[in-house]
């Protein structure tokens, strides 16, 4: 039984989805509201990991953040130190690979907002920023709760990416997965059993707390 | 011109006519413009330009001192900027706050529960919309925009998200509140009742294009052409040619009947004579006796139709004529459809507006 790499597979999804929140809700935002006709090809490239092999998408990140890019060099004068097979580096891969799960769900749940009522907002002197916290955000609560539950179970059990830029450092970049595979491959299957029975009933209680608790708030929330 | 809102605006949209709108509302007045009109004439669309929901491909849009709009100048002033109070068809209140917070939602904490009182809600202030009926939803649409402190009320159909008998009594609270709120307010609606009961001076729509502006009964009465005349219900329009003119008196010809008018029309020849039922009443003899109805026309009752109390009757004269009569009256004279009877029009009930 892995319990290091289970926790950093938990600490990874966390602040995955802490930092997809930050940046998919404006995301959402402008893909939802913008007039700009080519924001179609924005919403491709956010989708893109979703049909992207993880390893094709590790190596591009891998590239892209590698001590000789920009990004890599930028991070280097920042830090001192380097993204490729640190925690730091699974973290940016980790919010790429799972872009789609949260900003596709917050998009949707923008979208069917009755456009009456953000323009009720503008014409009540209400601010486009204030009038997403405080009318769109509001009632698009069950689509952002659905995008962060996608982002964090989504995250928890990513492998290819994890491997491509991570690599297998214990405590570092060893994820849960990455462990279960490790110990198949040693034919450790007793050890490989108990991490996958963890990571299936974490998954669950997960799933399950949340479709319930949602099912409780929503039936109390004004909208129904 | 400091305290006026001038509207003066164009626009094309795919899907329907060109816009074209000139008005002018004073704002100390406190008076309700009604913009009236046939649905999709474009009514609509204005105030949300007005409102800046809506863009004009041209033109301008000043309140007082202030810019809204200026296509020249490439001035568009955010709605938040502008400071109306806009009423969408359905109220579009909040469903995630109660009626408290919806009235506090513009309001910058200032007089919430004075507005809810003066609008009766402080009951239910505590409830969400979807627990309120459809008239209370418009007081409490009303009480939000208004606790706002806009300059001016913009509310498209406000009555139209009502049934019929809710509609009714709307009616004449709406009109109340208009008047108690010291407000200019204008008012779009496409029903004539409505205009006439909420409007002190109307603006007619149609096509797209302004046609005419002024008080509300000199509107109705004295429309200033054709379609204007069947925008605001007048029953028989009918193409006709000037015989003569003498004396501030027009006689004109439709078909083999001739009636005498009073002259507005302009000077023309060709021109549409407009005669409201109301004004047209029914005699069953031959006149014999004299009246002060200058024009006598034989004819046959095409239709008769019961409208509540009253008859909606349509003769053929050489033309159709409509005309309103009391059931009571249909029964005394006992007219029957095909039967031949004389309708009376005085020359100043009808209306004749130029043609072409």
């Amino acid at each position: 039984m892995e319990w290091q790499a289970l926790w950093l597979s938990l600490r990874l999804s966390c602040w995955t989805t802490l930092i997809l929140l930050a940046i998919g809700l404006p995301a959402a935002h402008w893909l939802t509201f913008s007039p700009r006709r080519w924001k179609f090809l924005v919403e491709a490239v956010v989708a893109l990991p979703l049909v992207l092999p993880p390893t094709v998408l590790g190596f591009y990140i891998l590239l892209a953040i590698g001590p000789h890019s920009p990004a890599g060099r930028l991070y280097a004068t920042l830090t001192g130190g380097m993204l490729p097979f640190s925690f730091q580096g699974l973290l940016v891969a980790s919010v790429l690979y799972s872009l789609p799960f949260a900003v596709q769900p917050f998009a949707s749940g923008f979208a069917a907002v009755d456009g009456r009522l953000i323009e009720a907002s503008w014409c009540l002197g209400v601010s486009r920023t204030a009038t997403f916290f405080r009318v769109i955000a509001p009632l698009s609560i069950p689509s952002i709760v659905t995008g962060m539950i996608l982002s964090f179970a989504h995250t928890l059990g990513e492998f290819g990416v994890v491997l491509m830029v991570g690599g297998n450092l214990a405590g570092i970049t060893r994820t849960v997965s990455i462990s279960i595979f490790d110990d198949v491959q040693s034919l450790n299957y007793a050890a490989a059993m108990h991490t996958s029975l963890a990571l299936l009933g974490i998954s669950f209680v997960v799933l399950a707390a949340t479709y319930g608790l949602r099912r409780r708030v929503w039936a109390a929330w004004p909208m129904n | 011109m400091a305290d006026e809102l001038n509207v003066d605006v164009r626009k094309r949209h795919a899907g329907g006519p060109e816009i074209a709108a000139a008005l002018v509302l004073r704002l100390s007045a406190h008076s309700v413009t009604v913009l009236f009109g046939p649905s999709g004439a474009g009514k609509s669309t204005v105030l949300r330009m007005v409102a800046g929901l809506d863009k004009p491909d041209e033109g301008s849009i000043r309140c007082g001192g202030e810019v809204w709009y200026d296509g020249a100048r490439r001035v568009n002033q955010a709605p938040q900027k502008r400071r109306v109070g806009y009423l969408s068809q359905d109220y579009a209140l909040f469903p995630h706050l109660t009626v408290r917070g919806n009235v506090a939602y513009g309001a910058h904490g200032l007089g919430v529960e004075e507005v809810l009182a003066s609008f009766a809600l402080t009951d239910l202030a505590a409830r969400y919309p979807r627990q309120l009926s459809g008239g209370q939803l418009q007081r409490v649409a009303l009480a939000r925009a208004l606790a706002a402190q806009p300059r001016v009320l913009l509310l498209d159909e406000p009555l139209s998200a009502l049934d019929a008998p809710a509609r009714l009594r709307m009616r004449a609270d709406l009109r109340q509140l208009l008047t108690s709120v010291q407000m200019p307010a204008i008012v779009v609606t496409h029903d004539r009742n409505e205009a006439l009961s909420l409007g002190d001076s109307i603006a007619v729509m149609i096509d797209g294009k302004l046609r005419q502006a002024g008080a509300v009964g000199s509107v109705f009465d004295f429309p200033a052409d054709a379609d204007v005349a069947d925008a605001v219900g007048i029953e028989t329009i009918c193409p006709a040619r000037v015989v003569s003119r003498s004396a501030g008196l027009v006689t004109v010809e439709i078909g083999q009947a001739r009636l005498v008018a009073v002259d507005t029309g302009g000077g023309s020849a060709e021109v549409f004579a407009c005669i409201r039922a109301e004004s047209v009443t029914i005699e069953r003899n031959p006149p014999g006796n004299p009246t002060s109805a200058r024009n006598h026309l034989a004819g046959r009752i095409v239709s008769l139709m019961p409208e509540g109390p009253l008859a909606r009757v349509v003769l053929d004269c050489g033309f159709r004529l409509t005309a309103i009569v009391t059931r009571q009256a249909e029964e005394e004279m006992r007219l029957r459809e095909g039967e031949r009877v004389t309708a009376a029009v005085k020359a100043t009930s009808i209306r004749i507006v130029p043609r072409g």
